[in-house]
């Protein structure tokens, strides 16, 4: 059956919208019914200080006064403008703050999902070719092994060895104090924050691909295959693999989201400036206007993943309907 | 009727009854697995023998000791022994574990059922709902609940992540169920008037259950794991109780002075347990179904 392309591109782009703006609704209502003071991000200490009158008008002039659906509605009209208002904490333009931190956040993640992707497939083949011989055993146990070690302690583990006892790489930040500019630098700050964050999801994705590739292989159509005199390599390669291969990538777009929120962690305990630990803060100090955009930004790219994870299984294989993108992903994860 | 027989049956013979066949599982049950996490756990359960010193007591002269015969496993920055709080903490993890789970599997089980019981429009609005909850990642949805909502104590925490893993659970059941909703015992229990909870309870779940094991096993599994990143980052448990995510929240500080054993001890312990639990939920995986290969 055919489709209009512009109804069907309509349609995606329509729940897109309508998705983002309850999201926006959502995350602005439940941040503001959450107890705790937002006045003790902007003013610190001195709240402490502050008489009641004095607090009262300094909620005024943050507009923290009024029902939370006028607001909403002030913050959306801003929004449209461009203006997602000041950080409470930072005392900045959001923006600001967001885009002196985003870039290594994507370079930690980038890099990250590249190399997690491609490590993934490799080692998924590897171990359905060796099934059940050593070195996919060996690799099953290993990769059982990490995927069972929290990303947090991993990190101290690596920190304690490389970092504290052996000296040979930077435990935190992102760059030494001005060498900003120093890309050797901010290469070797980067390796212990990528090696967490890529086996953090390696084995999940290996794995993955290694069962699918299994299932590939119990179907009829590889007896038909060597009955004709194929050899395991065509039959694998040339057969099991390009028909996991489109389910593959569109596992890829929607475990962005999930790549990019293993970095928060890990920015947290390397205390690397990126948004990851940043969104952290800004929800421990309720710090609206940053925690804000910074829901906005990861809800969007969910949303987005998603949805272009169902146009390619779509497009490509037009076997899968369009709701079976997650079902892929069952496998409980960390 | 009485006792003499009104029919017999002629013709061809009754084949002799086959033997009873065993329920056929897959071999290489994980024996080492199940005997360190049972020692584990009972260890723990039985934490008021083991300990040497008071858990919660602050030795402010022997802090950061390294093990030694008196410390089994050192002292933290804090002077806490380490050996008496991976006895009694690890108590507060485990029953974190399981709290969360049992949450989030009665939300899945009900979900499950509701959705695959439910109208067409109904199932698809509430799997399309699944399948946003499942796409934000776990780990973040909890922090971001626990940071907003502020002081976590066992019980909070335990919500909070049982809440947030119900999704995958709830997608099979429901896949299950609307595979057998229109049996006929099924139909039958509900023109007698079965509610909703009597067929679940008596139809529905004996036969889902085994699909949904290995997932029970490792949400248990994840939940640890979630306690201890959220203790660890200050969001979870605080200092005064003792859980193994507690205690590697002073890791940081560790760090500086190269103490090591207030990182590895701890994070050995979960990183065992939770290997454990792994390799249980593999393996009734692996004996829900398998196949042999046809390359």
């Amino acid at each position: 059956m055919r489709k209009n392309p512009f109804l069907y591109y309509g349609r995606k782009i329509l729940v897109f919208l309508l998705s983002v703006f309850l999201l926006s609704v959502a995350v602005f209502y439940i941040s503001r019914l959450a107890p705790g003071d937002p006045l003790m991000s902007y003013y610190g200490e001195r709240v402490e200080k502050m008489s009641v009158q004095e607090k009262a008008e300094a909620r005024d002039k943050l507009g923290l006064n009024d029902p939370i659906y006028i607001q909403y509605i002030r913050w959306l009209e801003k929004a449209a403008k461009g203006d997602f208002g000041i950080s409470f904490k930072y005392k900045q333009d959001v923006m600001e703050v967001i885009s002196q931190r985003i870039g290594f956040t994507l370079i930690l993640g980038g890099i990250g999902f590249i190399l997690t992707f491609v490590g993934a497939l490799l080692l998924g083949i590897l171990c359905a070719w060796n099934e059940d011989k050593w070195p996919d055993r060996i690799l099953c146990s290993v990769g059982t092994l990490l995927s069972c070690i929290p990303e947090f302690w991993l990190s101290l583990v690596l920190i304690l060895l490389f970092a504290v006892n052996l000296h040979w790489l930077p435990s935190s930040g992102a760059y030494d104090i001005g060498h900003r500019n120093d890309v050797l630098n901010i290469l070797r700050h980067l390796i212990l924050p990528l090696i967490i964050v890529v086996l953090q999801h390696l084995w999940y994705y290996g794995y993955m691909i290694r069962n699918k590739l299994l299932e590939e292989t119990r179907a009829d159509y590889v007896l038909l295959g060597k009955s004709k005199g194929l050899g395991k390599k065509d039959i694998m390669f040339k057969h099991c693999l390009r028909n996991i291969i489109p389910s593959y990538i569109s596992i890829m777009a929607i475990s962005v989201p999930h790549v990019m929120g293993g970095t928060y962690i890990v920015e947290t305990v390397f205390s690397y400036p990126g948004i990851g630990a940043l969104s952290y803060e800004s929800a421990r100090y309720h710090d609206y206007n940053l925690l804000m955009v910074l829901c906005m930004m990861t809800g969007i790219l969910v949303i987005f993943c998603n949805l272009i994870g169902q146009i390619i299984n779509e497009k490509i294989d037009p076997r899968i309907k369009a709701n079976d993108v997650v079902e892929t992903s069952e496998v409980t994860r960390t | 009727m009485t006792e003499e027989k009104l029919f017999t049956v002629v013709g061809i013979r009754q084949p002799p009854p086959a033997p009873p066949q065993k329920v056929k599982r897959h071999k290489g049950f994980p024996w080492i697995s199940a005997i360190l996490m049972a020692a584990i756990v009972v260890c723990c359960l039985f934490a008021e023998v083991l300990m040497t010193k008071n858990p919660g007591y602050l030795d402010l002269q022997n802090f950061s000791v390294a093990p030694n015969s008196e410390f089994l496993f050192g002292t933290d920055t804090l002077g806490r022994d380490i050996f008496s709080g991976i006895w009694y903490g690890g108590r507060i993890s485990i029953a974190i574990g399981f709290l969360a789970t049992i949450i989030s599997t009665f939300i899945a089980v009900v979900y499950g059922s509701v959705s695959g019981i439910a109208p067409q429009w109904l199932d698809t609005l509430m799997m399309r709902f699944t399948e946003i909850f499942l796409s934000v990642p776990g780990l973040l949805l909890v922090l971001f609940l626990q940071a907003i909502l502020g002081a976590a104590n066992v019980l909070t925490l335990s919500v909070v992540i049982g809440i947030t893993s119900w999704a995958s659970i709830a997608k099979v059941i429901r896949t299950e169920v609307r595979q057998i909703r229109n049996s006929e015992y099924v139909v039958a229990s509900r023109c007698m008037g079965g509610n909703f909870f009597h067929i679940l309870r008596k139809h529905l779940a004996p036969n889902f259950i085994a699909s949904i094991m290995f997932m029970v096993v490792m949400n248990v599994r994840s939940a640890i794991g979630s306690e201890s990143t959220l203790s660890f980052m200050g969001m979870g448990l605080p200092l005064e109780i003792i859980s193994w995510g507690s205690m590697l929240s002073l890791s940081e500080k560790a760090l500086l002075t190269g103490s090591w054993w207030i990182i590895l001890i701890p994070g050995i312990f979960l990183v065992t347990l939770l290997m454990c639990l792994t390799n249980i939920g593999n393996y009734l995986r692996k004996s829900a179904n398998h196949k042999e290969s046809n390359l």
